[in-house]
């Protein structure tokens, strides 16, 4: 292995402070959505790293877990997105607690 | 010195009877038979009777006995704080039972005429067995707590008593005000106690009259007899607490003759002779008492000269005669106080009922009234107020002038000559507002009288048998108790020369006679003589007039000065602390709650990424704590 592993989890770390930052800043919930998958992939790299550092397969196979659960919850998570801008007509976090919720037009 | 009774004992068993047939009456009047007038009339005069038959049977029994007898019974025990109550049967307490029953039992009698066709009948006589009680066993009480518990009855009942036709605005006001004002001594009185609690460590009279009294503190002395003479001063309406009393005649005649002779304001003339021993030990106290009773003597006589009204020249006299009373026993006479107390009650009991009489024929307060009316066609009234008016004026034979006289004796024996003085004034001012009355009753103004009263009911029925024969009783006794001075100088205090207390002063009683007699013509010659303008000296000058006749403003001071107190003072420190304290307060409180949740809500923002914010931190938190 070329590239030290505390190289790895620093990267890791620093991918996921900016995940983590992007999460609690930003106003718009694709951006924390994305935010949380960056975080996400922070940890899958941080896995695969230490896969590599012990030669084991277990971290790979995490790192594939994660992305197959990242994806899911992407899916899950724009429809989820999608349904708050019909109701609300906003992807504003803060206005989705506090709006009232209008009558469902269907 | 003091024998202990048993319950079996005669005495004590007649005195319990004597005590508890006016309660039980009172209470069988308010339990069933209110609602029939002759019943209720009927059993209160039984139990006065009954009470007045004990009197009589203890007075002659104990006449010579040798010691004063107590029966006392636990009434309260805890740990170890005993309240006693008993009976103390001593000459002061048996005469003054022996007053108050007769009194009572006559009034009685005379209120069956008197109150007659009144709607409160029952009540009337149902409040007159609960004075009657009250009143009894005060002067019977063996410990000053049990007295203070009667002082305080004799007080309710009195005012319920005054304010009997309670419709009138008026009779309601006087009272609260007889109320009010006598509870302002009581207060003291209750005070003084406490003190004397302290530092005899006992209320029993006995005691604190004798060995108890003798191992206080001198200032303690004087400063619990002046607290309980506070008491005396709020219950026989002295100076400073005298004005309740004149206005007490809105209440019935009758109840204004119990009230101004033997009970209410003869209560705390009674205190003073039963705790004498006690006072005697304070000579500075002695001094204040005489001041007071000086004061209260002149003042109500310069008030009692102006006065139109016939009940309330007789009330001011009250206060006057009871500052007599209370200059004697301070001057160091017992026996002089005691015994102007029971011939007094005897003439006073007797100008308040003839005043009954003739108001109840005439209809009217206003002595020019009731002379415009003919008020001398009532003759047996006016005969008797006359003989109660001379005795009042102190002139011999009547019993007045023998009890004035050893008053006098008393006062001449004190150093200061100026007590004597203030006595023979208050002898000539007696003798002038008595007769001021009588004549202008007697004689009135020719051109002023009505042709023919036009009232049926005017001189015709004038006094019932029941009314009669009550004034007839009293005023055989204003004839015959000024002879009995002897007999119960003896009975009092086992000696009888302590009917002229003092040095023998051949001049004295003559100085007396002669002054009535001055104030006598002198009433002659302004009210009497048939060229009189019936106007007297003090009413040609305004002010001098004004002043008596508002009673020295002593009224509109103390209006003045509740105003001041309460209303600015102590109403504007509340209405201060109101707006200032509690609602500041309240306000500051809430802003800073305001302003604090404002604080702590930012925390509950609800926004979803601070509470990320939040969750990251932590967990970064506990990630380095964990790891370090």
């Amino acid at each position: 292995m070329i590239v030290p592993y505390s190289h790895v989890l620093a990267l890791a770390g620093i991918v996921f402070l900016m995940g983590m930052v992007c999460t609690v800043t930003r106003r718009n919930l694709i951006m924390i959505l994305l935010g949380l998958e960056i975080m996400l992939n922070a940890g899958a790299l941080a896995l695969v790293g230490a896969s590599l550092r012990w030669m084991s397969m277990d971290g790979q196979a995490m790192a594939l877990f994660i992305i197959v659960v990242a994806a899911a919850e992407v899916s899950v998570g724009l429809a989820l997105i999608v349904c708050v801008y019909r109701r609300t007509g906003s992807v504003d976090p803060n206005f989705t607690e506090t709006a009232a919720p209008e009558k469902p037009s269907v | 010195m003091t024998t202990t009774a048993t319950l079996s004992d005669p005495n004590v068993a007649t005195t319990l009877a004597a005590c508890a047939a006016p309660l039980l009456a009172f209470a069988a009047i308010f339990l069933g038979a209110r609602r029939f007038a002759r019943l209720s009339a009927g059993l209160s005069i039984g139990a006065v009777t009954v009470s007045l038959a004990g009197a009589v049977f203890l007075l002659a029994a104990n006449w010579h006995a040798e010691a004063p007898q107590v029966f006392s019974a636990s009434w309260l025990v805890s740990d170890a704080v005993r309240i006693p109550v008993g009976v103390l049967l001593d000459p002061i307490s048996l005469l003054m039972m022996t007053v108050v029953a007769v009194i009572c039992f006559l009034v009685q009698i005379y209120s069956l005429g008197y109150m007659a066709g009144d709607p409160g009948f029952s009540r009337y006589y149902g409040f007159m067995s609960l004075f009657a009680w009250a009143m009894l066993s005060l002067t019977l009480s063996s410990s000053l707590f049990q007295l203070y518990v009667f002082w305080e009855l004799v007080g309710l009942s009195s005012y319920l008593l005054i304010g009997f036709w309670y419709e009138k605005f008026s009779a309601s006001q006087a009272g609260k005000k007889a109320f009010v004002m006598t509870r302002a001594g009581d207060v003291a009185f209750m005070l003084g106690l406490f003190v004397l609690l302290v530092g005899a460590g006992t209320l029993d009279v006995t005691a604190v009259n004798g060995p108890a009294a003798a191992r206080m503190n001198p200032s303690l002395i004087t400063l619990s007899a002046l607290l309980i003479f506070g008491g005396i001063v709020g219950k026989s309406a002295q100076f400073p607490l005298l004005t309740w009393l004149p206005d007490a005649m809105e209440g019935p005649t009758p109840v204004s003759a119990l009230l101004h002779s033997a009970t209410m304001v003869a209560a705390g003339v009674f205190l003073f002779a039963r705790l004498f021993p006690f006072f005697r030990q304070s000579p500075a106290a002695m001094g204040v008492f005489l001041v007071i009773g000086t004061v209260s003597m002149l003042l109500s006589s310069t008030m009692a000269m102006v006065s139109r009204d016939i009940k309330q020249v007789w009330a001011y006299s009250t206060i006057s005669q009871l500052g007599f009373m209370i200059m004697g026993l301070a001057a160091g006479s017992f026996f002089a106080g005691v015994f102007h107390l029971t011939t007094h009650a005897g003439f006073k009991a007797l100008l308040f009922l003839c005043s009954g009489v003739v108001i109840h024929a005439l209809d009217t307060n206003d002595m020019f009234e009731i002379a415009r009316k003919k008020g001398r066609r009532l003759k047996l009234a006016m005969i008797c107020m006359t003989l109660a008016a001379a005795a009042l004026a102190g002139i011999p034979p009547l019993s007045g002038f023998f009890s004035k006289e050893s008053i006098l004796a008393a006062l001449a024996a004190l150093d200061n000559p100026i007590w004597l003085a203030a006595a023979l004034l208050g002898v000539l001012l007696t003798a002038y507002y008595a007769f001021r009355l009588i004549f202008i009753i007697l004689f009135p103004r020719p051109e002023l009288v009505q042709p023919e009263s036009g009232r049926g009911h005017g001189s015709g029925h004038g006094a019932g048998t029941a009314m009669g024969s009550a004034l007839v009783v009293l005023a055989a006794a204003t004839l015959a108790l000024g002879f009995a001075a002897a007999p119960l100088a003896r009975f009092l205090s086992g000696d009888p020369a302590a009917a002229h207390p003092g040095p023998h002063l051949p001049w004295l009683p003559y100085a007396g006679i002669g002054l009535a007699a001055g104030g006598l013509l002198l009433a002659w010659f302004e009210f009497g003589r048939p060229a009189a303008d019936q106007k007297g000296f003090v009413e040609r000058v305004p002010a001098l007039a004004a002043l008596f006749a508002n009673r020295w403003y002593i009224d509109v001071f103390y209006a003045r000065l509740i105003s001041r107190l309460v209303d600015r003072g102590l109403a504007w420190l509340c209405a201060k602390t109101d707006q200032r304290v509690i609602d500041a307060g309240l306000d500051a409180a809430s802003k800073h709650i305001i302003r604090s949740s404002g604080v702590l809500s930012a925390l509950q923002s609800g926004m979803i990424q601070h509470r990320l914010l939040v969750l990251f931190a932590v967990v970064v938190m506990l990630g380095l704590y964990f790891i370090a």
